[in-house]
């Protein structure tokens, strides 16, 4: 039987594309959208140019209302709050009950608060959704005092930001330099070494507890017995996946909802997608769960295909990105694993490292400000072309040559 | 506006390559990229990306398409189109000939995406 009727709980990029490949694709049936924030926005944004204002709510919109008018794809502001996978229905935070054929779960996931005693603190922030950007916003300014804990992806796009908004910022992290195992050592300690020279008080330290005043002055005792005092305080380490639906509707969870390479949970009836899903190969083994833009993308193209009977989309690498302190900051593949560490180097500046493993092919590859190297990587690693070292790091060889 | 602008030889850009034409120089104030695609033709957009400020001559051209070089959005060369996110705004699009006088490049008049 066709297929008639898709719910989409969420509406992140994950569930937006799915949605959007569905009519893409030909679906004509019903397709609905459940999501507590309403209309499909862009996340990124949120940490740059959302923070800053240069970009409107309007303007992050991963597609404007018309199209959702256009292409019969009804938005509704609630919650599923719950899941009968067998029927399949799901009850919306408003009460209303909803059926369809397929159930798609793009649910995402929820900022990981720091274990430890203030780490519940309602004024230790979050950014993870819009109405987190426009809090932050709220209370950054000249000479707030900032401390930022994690200094992965959003907490170092935060510090650049938050400069720009004229605040002092501490960035603390456990680990010096962090990132290695997204852009390797090299190029992780030019990023963090960027803080510093952007006037960020960088901090190597484990917070062991949070304390606030009644003037709104929070303590952040470290464990060397270090203190910092900040106005503000955001923590940016990492996401938990919101598997507590699929769990408790009997969908198999582990620190994901685990889905096969179609996207398709343990039930028939039921997908999964994006932050949320962790896959599960044939043979049981379990993948690391992915927590990117591109990787929620891809799988809402492959639940697309998968929902409609069509091949599965191959994607390649995995590809991700970062804009901190006026650079650009990409990686493809993976820099961490065996073998061997190349550095391009201009001018004594390293630009980017790629990692040959140790069949000889090129396994990843990360840059500043060098998209096009990427690029090249990215089809390199795709097409599995065995790549020569010093070409890598001589800075005169075009990588685009390379790759053709 | 259909002022044309003699912008050099075809030999000026490889296949696989675009050249900015500065808004200045077209006339039109933006930034122009033209691009000499693989499949032999020349295409010309405007060159900052419709999703953030990048230049899409730095951008990765792969048959008729190009790749943006910042967040990996792709335009059709042809049309304008925007193949994927996070773009979701056409580029748009600007004629381009080539004549016996080498290339000729039409400032705010539409490529004809059949052409």
């Amino acid at each position: 039987m066709a297929l008639e009727s898709v719910i989409i709980a969420g509406g992140g990029m994950a569930g937006f594309t799915a949605a959007r490949q569905l009519r893409d694709r030909g679906y004509t049936g019903k397709l609905t959208i459940v999501d507590p924030e309403g209309m499909p926005y862009d996340r990124p944004p949120l940490s740059k140019d959302y923070l800053l204002a240069k970009r409107d709510a309007t303007q992050i919109l991963l597609s404007a209302a018309d199209w959702f008018t256009t292409h019969n794809v009804q938005v509704i502001t609630a919650k599923v709050v719950e899941l009968d996978v067998d029927t399949p229905t799901v009850t919306l935070s408003d009460g209303q009950q909803l059926g369809a054929d397929k159930i798609i779960l793009a649910t995402g996931g929820t900022a990981r608060r720091l274990p430890i005693p203030g780490g519940q603190l309602p004024t230790v922030l979050e950014l993870r959704t819009m109405k987190d950007a426009d809090h932050l916003r709220s209370k950054l300014g000249d000479g707030v005092r900032m401390a930022i804990v994690g200094a992965g992806l959003i907490g170092a796009e935060v510090a650049s930001s938050a400069l720009q908004l004229g605040a002092t910022v501490t960035l603390i992290d456990p680990v010096d330099p962090p990132l290695v195992p997204a852009v390797g050592e090299v190029l992780a300690r030019r990023l963090h070494q960027m803080h510093d020279q952007q006037g960020v008080s960088v901090v190597t330290g484990v917070p062991t507890d949070i304390t606030v005043n009644g003037n709104g002055v929070h303590t952040i005792s470290l464990q060397d017995g270090e203190t910092i005092e900040a106005d503000v305080v955001l923590v940016g380490i990492g996401i938990v996946p919101d598997t507590g639906l699929a769990a408790t509707s009997g969908l198999d969870t582990d620190n994901g909802i685990l889905v096969d390479e179609s996207q398709r949970t343990s039930h028939r009836n039921v997908y999964a997608i994006g932050d949320t899903a962790r896959t599960r190969l044939a043979d049981g083994t379990l993948l690391r769960r992915a927590e990117h833009w591109e990787h929620a993308m891809n799988t809402g193209t492959t639940v697309a295909a998968a929902l409609l009977g069509e091949e599965l989309p191959a994607h390649g690498a995995s590809w991700f990105w970062s804009d901190r302190h006026g650079v650009h900051v990409e990686g493809v593949g993976s820099m961490l694993g065996e073998g061997t560490q190349v550095i391009r180097e201009v001018e004594g500046i390293p630009v980017a490292a790629f990692r040959i493993d140790e069949q000889g092919m090129l396994a990843g590859c990360a840059a500043i400000d060098g998209g096009l190297m990427v690029r090249a990587a990215r089809r390199i690693i795709d097409k599995q072309k065995p790549v020569n070292a010093e070409q890598l790091a001589d800075p005169t060889i075009d990588l685009k040559k390379l790759a053709r | 506006m259909s002022n044309s602008l003699n912008i050099g030889s075809i030999d000026d850009i490889d296949e696989g390559e675009a050249k900015v034409i500065p808004g200045d120089e077209n006339g039109t104030g933006n930034d122009i990229a033209v691009f000499h695609a693989e499949d032999g033709n020349f295409y010309a957009l405007d060159d900052t990306c419709t999703h953030e400020e990048a230049s899409l001559a730095d951008g990765w051209i792969e048959g008729t398409e190009v790749e943006c070089p910042v967040h990996s959005a792709k335009f059709c060369l042809k049309a304008g189109t925007a193949l994927c996110m996070p773009a979701t705004i056409a580029a748009r699009t600007h004629k381009v000939e080539v004549t016996d006088d080498g290339l000729v490049l039409y400032p705010n008049v539409a490529a004809n995406a059949d052409a």
